[in-house]
């Protein structure tokens, strides 16, 4: 079940290495939905992720969220947003339960809500194990889950994952999944950028389709609950117009 | 708040990273070093000295000595040591997470120069207390050793503040080291090249880091010189504030 709108992108561009990465990029968001962005390598997703997550600022357009203008206040990151970048970017120095604790206080808890924050995000994300092990010298998993365990210590409101289920195994992919009906169903916005059409049809309500940095599709997926509809539509962008 | 949380991850970072502690633990065997050698030296010459009414005493030929060879160390000590703290992160793509906290790029060039400052005025603390050991059997010039300190200070401060700019201006961390050596090295001899092309005093001699250091030095205390090191660390700090946020426009 969907509610308000969270975000609302409206003709959002941006250049990057000389060529136009994303292009009037228009969409929204709302609470409690799960939001599939899918595209071809190059396609604009990760662009799109870093200026939602505000590591990035767009040359043109605007984006509100929660009704607030983001581009001209970018410090509503600090409490709206868990950014989970591809590759999951760790300090190898820091042990989980260091990581955890410095996002948190960054994100402007207090040391003490930081530390109850970092034990329970670790007991969600079943971290027990790890909480004392040096970031540098986890698995690639392990580091995944640690990246997805920072995006998410502070409760955010709109959550932005960019391939989570990266070198996760079957287990820990329905884990993942899990979590992101659960938090949907808390009534969080999700962004799930992945290149798994089966991840998309498995969680999402909704599926934006990027080409070459313009969106070519935008359309809910409740009925299309084995993916057959968002596959053909998926290969026939990307074919119809590479062969273009 | 932001700001202190950034102080302390990047106090934690330097606390546990094998570089900060080996700088450490080589320098100040080298002060010691030095230190044993000076004592060694006055200890040799102080009858001469004492029958000399203008000769210098502990302070002269210990205490400041052991502190410029802090500030020499420092030149190399220093870029080493600022090098990853935003050039690092560039590099490790935590950078952008860390932007995407919502904090302001000022609290973050700040955050991080406090935690590479608080290590450096321990090591200046760890350095004096060599000199500080042995006051109660010497009769240490008190003003003269303040105004020292406070030099070899604020040129640890002024050195760091160049380290974090030239961070923030890449990605590659043995760059931005190569860079801080070289405008410090520069900062610091641009007079001596001026002297020795037969021009004297002026704007490269007030540019120098050497002039106001050397003032300080010598228990001078001139709000000039504390105002040349204010104004290159307010500069060097408002320089790394604005490339990194240029990053946002940029990458």
């Amino acid at each position: 079940m969907t509610g308000a709108a969270l975000l609302n992108i409206t003709a959002v561009s941006r250049r990057r290495a000389g060529r136009q990465a994303v292009a009037n990029l228009t969409f929204s968001l709302n609470r409690g939905e799960v939001l599939g962005l899918l595209g071809v390598n190059g396609a604009g997703k990760s662009t799109t992720l870093s200026m939602l997550a505000g590591a990035l600022a767009p040359d043109s357009g605007s984006i509100l969220l929660d009704g607030r203008d983001f581009m001209t206040r970018p410090e509503l990151a600090r409490t709206l947003i868990g950014w989970l970048p591809e590759a999951a970017p760790l300090w190898h120095e820091l042990t989980v339960h260091e990581h955890l604790v410095a996002f948190s206080t960054l994100r402007g808890s207090s040391r003490k809500d930081a530390r109850t924050a970092a034990d329970t995000i670790i007991a969600r994300l079943q971290l027990g194990d790890l909480r004392h092990r040096l970031a540098g010298v986890l698995s690639h998993g392990q580091r995944q889950r640690l990246g997805l365990a920072c995006a998410l210590v502070h409760s955010p409101a709109l959550i932005i994952l960019d391939e989570p289920a990266n070198a996760l195994d079957p287990v820990q992919v329905g884990e993942l999944r899990k979590l992101i009906r659960e938090k949907a169903a808390a009534g969080c916005g999700v962004i799930l950028s992945t290149h798994v059409l089966s991840e998309v049809t498995a969680v999402c309500d909704r599926a934006v389709i990027l080409h070459e940095g313009q969106l070519r599709h935008d359309a809910p997926l409740r009925h299309d609950a084995d993916g057959h509809a968002l596959e053909t539509t998926f290969f026939s962008i990307a074919t119809g117009a590479a062969a273009a | 708040m932001s700001l202190t949380a950034v102080t302390r991850l990047e106090l934690r970072r330097l606390w546990v990273r094998p570089l900060a502690w080996g700088l450490a633990a080589l320098t100040i065997a080298w002060l010691a070093w030095t230190f044993t050698l000076s004592l060694g030296t006055f200890l040799a010459i102080q009858v001469k000295l004492a029958a000399s009414p203008d000769a210098g005493g502990f302070t002269d030929y210990v205490s400041i000595p052991l502190l410029a060879a802090l500030v020499g160390m420092s030149l190399l000590v220093v870029p080493l040591l600022t090098m990853s703290t935003l050039a690092g992160e560039r590099r490790a793509g935590t950078l952008p997470l860390l932007v995407s906290t919502g904090i302001a790029p000022w609290k973050l060039v700040t955050g991080k120069y406090l935690a590479v400052l608080a290590w450096l005025m321990l090591w200046l603390l760890v350095t004096l207390a060599m000199p500080l050991v042995l006051a109660a059997s010497s009769t240490p010039d008190w003003g003269k050793l303040a105004a020292a300190t406070l030099g070899t200070a604020l040129t640890l401060a002024t050195v760091a503040a160049i380290g974090m700019a030239c961070s923030a201006a890449t990605s590659y961390p043995a760059i931005a080291a190569a860079l801080t050596l070289v405008i410090t090295l520069a900062l610091w001899a641009v007079d001596r090249g001026a002297q020795m092309a037969g021009a004297s005093g002026g704007f490269l001699q007030w540019l120098s880091l050497d002039t106001h250091l050397h003032n300080l030095q010598r228990g001078l205390v001139v709000s000039s010189d504390l105002i040349w090191f204010a104004l290159a660390i307010a500069l060097s700090l408002v320089l790394a504030t604005r490339r990194l946020s240029a990053d946002r426009e940029r990458h």
